[in-house]
């Protein structure tokens, strides 16, 4: 539980103070977008790898983001992965056998195709996740949602992601102080114990949430809100040759793709 | 439960997203008349949809061992409605990938129709519908919140199936593959978020019951019965 509230901290912080933090949102988004998609399209594990390692070299090359945060970071989406892909390797498949085992009477084969789809969904993963990852840890939420805006985003859904983003970092805060407090006055020592902590800790998250949002509502009001939040958004150009270098990587990637699902 | 990015192909991430939108949408729409109505909802639906994000970012203590997250969409279907709650799922999934690396920006359309559609929905018919019995709503609240989680996972279920069938045997065989791997962690994890959420909601009647009220989750009188049986 620490290492989930350290790991977001992080992110976050890392999304405003990296190697590429002045580079402007839309072409890192562009970037990670593109990169995604054509990952997802991807008929091989080949260009998803491609993605993961160009997205890893960028996020720790230019990004400067540290080895040892990115290679935890990358942990827990992977061994999600795992876990769905062991279902696809059992899934029995025509192809010749790989493997068979007899577990109890009943005998579990592995397939090739099973365990080139498993691969290909590995692979797509970790493509996808790198290019999340790259757009999590360079770019700031505040640029994201500037991006969004002038996309024609509906603005209510907007201000309540804005609105939900700051609290976020609130409320983690007081979570962990009663979380911990729980923990030294033994509130976690068996199951049915644990149980009653998290419900107590998580019903006072909700009536100090709601008593805050009250609050807000007077702060808001205190400062003239009429039904929208009007944010200044940085005015931020886009560098002509970054542009060009990613849609040449993006074209470049897409190419691949195309030749390798033409076969 | 969340679809991991890139595990959903072509042309399947697509289709969850054009069945999502239309309901996520139409809950935009009704948060819009609301907040026109009484403006002092936005404010509140920010608060518990922050409340929804730390949630399920905590780790429930769980039976089988494992770790497991709470989803909350139980509970935001309960306290909003259906519709609403699936804007706040939206959001949340949002931050949940981009912040916790859980699910994805593809997978979103797949992980909000399962966690931010049929969840809730399903939740909420069962809390009313249990509450119209005159039931206790403590019971109500477990089972909404536990049947929540359990479509959530047989849609995520689904929604895999669907898209990487079993060469022998079709979508079906790899839905049963798919649900039963999944069964280890989610219907222990289903029935722990029922008790959790049940016990917050009892806090929350004990201390604020006029929110419950407000929120227009209990009737008066279902307050009143709960406050005596306390003594």
């Amino acid at each position: 539980m620490q290492g989930t509230i350290a790991i977001h901290d992080l992110l976050d912080q890392y999304a405003h103070s990296n190697g590429l933090r002045h580079v402007d949102a839309r072409t890192k988004l562009l970037l990670g977008g593109g990169s995604i998609v054509l990952s997802v399209l991807s008929t091989s594990p080949l260009p998803p790898l491609i993605v993961a390692l160009s997205m890893s070299a960028l996020i720790l090359g230019l990004a400067k983001i540290p080895w040892r945060i990115y290679s935890r970071m990358l942990l827990i989406p992977i061994s999600f992965a795992l876990m769905s892909c062991g279902a696809v390797i059992f899934i029995e498949g025509s192809g010749d056998a790989v493997l068979s085992l007899s577990i109890m009477g009943s005998s579990i084969i592995v397939r090739s195709d099973g365990l080139e789809l498993a691969a290909l969904l590995l692979g797509r993963t970790c493509g996808g996740m790198c290019s999340l990852f790259f757009i999590a840890l360079t770019t700031p939420m505040i640029e994201i949602f500037s991006v969004l805006r002038s996309l024609r985003v509906p603005q209510t859904f907007l201000e309540l992601s804005m609105l939900i983003y700051r609290q976020i970092f609130v409320m983690l805060d007081e979570a962990f102080s009663i979380r911990q407090a729980q923990e030294v006055r033994l509130g976690n020592c068996n199951l049915s114990r644990s149980l009653q902590s998290y419900a107590m800790m998580a019903s006072v998250l909700f009536i100090r949430s709601w008593e805050r949002g009250e609050r807000l509502m007077v702060a808001m009001d205190s400062r003239c809100y009429e039904g929208h939040l009007e944010t200044l958004d940085e005015d931020s150009r886009i560098d002509g040759g970054q542009m060009i270098m990613v849609c040449c990587y993006l074209l470049a990637l897409a190419t691949i793709v195309a030749m390798i699902s033409w076969h | 439960m969340h679809i991991m990015e890139g595990f959903l192909p072509h042309p399947w991430w697509e289709i969850w997203f054009a069945l999502s939108a239309p309901a996520v949408a139409y809950g935009l729409w009704r948060m819009n008349a609301l907040v026109k109505e009484r403006r002092e909802t936005l404010p509140l639906l920010a608060v518990a949809g922050a409340f929804i994000f730390v949630l399920s970012s905590l780790k429930l203590p769980s039976v089988t061992g494992s770790c497991s997250h709470p989803t909350g969409t139980g509970m935001a279907a309960i306290f909003f409605g259906p519709w609403i709650a699936s804007v706040m799922a939206t959001i949340v999934l949002l931050y949940q990938a981009i912040f916790l690396a859980h699910g994805g920006l593809t997978t979103l359309g797949a992980n909000v129709f399962s966690m931010g559609i049929a969840g809730p929905i399903i939740g909420y018919a069962a809390y009313k519908g249990v509450m119209r019995l005159g039931i206790n709503p403590y019971i109500a609240v477990f089972l909404a919140a536990s049947l929540a989680d359990i479509s959530t996972y047989l849609v995520t279920s689904l929604q895999l199936a669907l898209a990487i069938p079993a060469a022998v045997g079709g979508s079906f065989a790899s839905f049963r593959a798919f649900a039963a791997i999944f069964a280890l962690t989610q219907v222990p994890l289903a029935i722990v978020e029922g008790v959790v959420t049940a016990l917050i909601f009892k806090y929350i009647a004990e201390l604020r019951g006029d929110v419950l009220l407000e929120l227009n989750v209990l009737s008066k009188g279902a307050l009143n019965k709960l406050m005596e049986a306390r003594g």
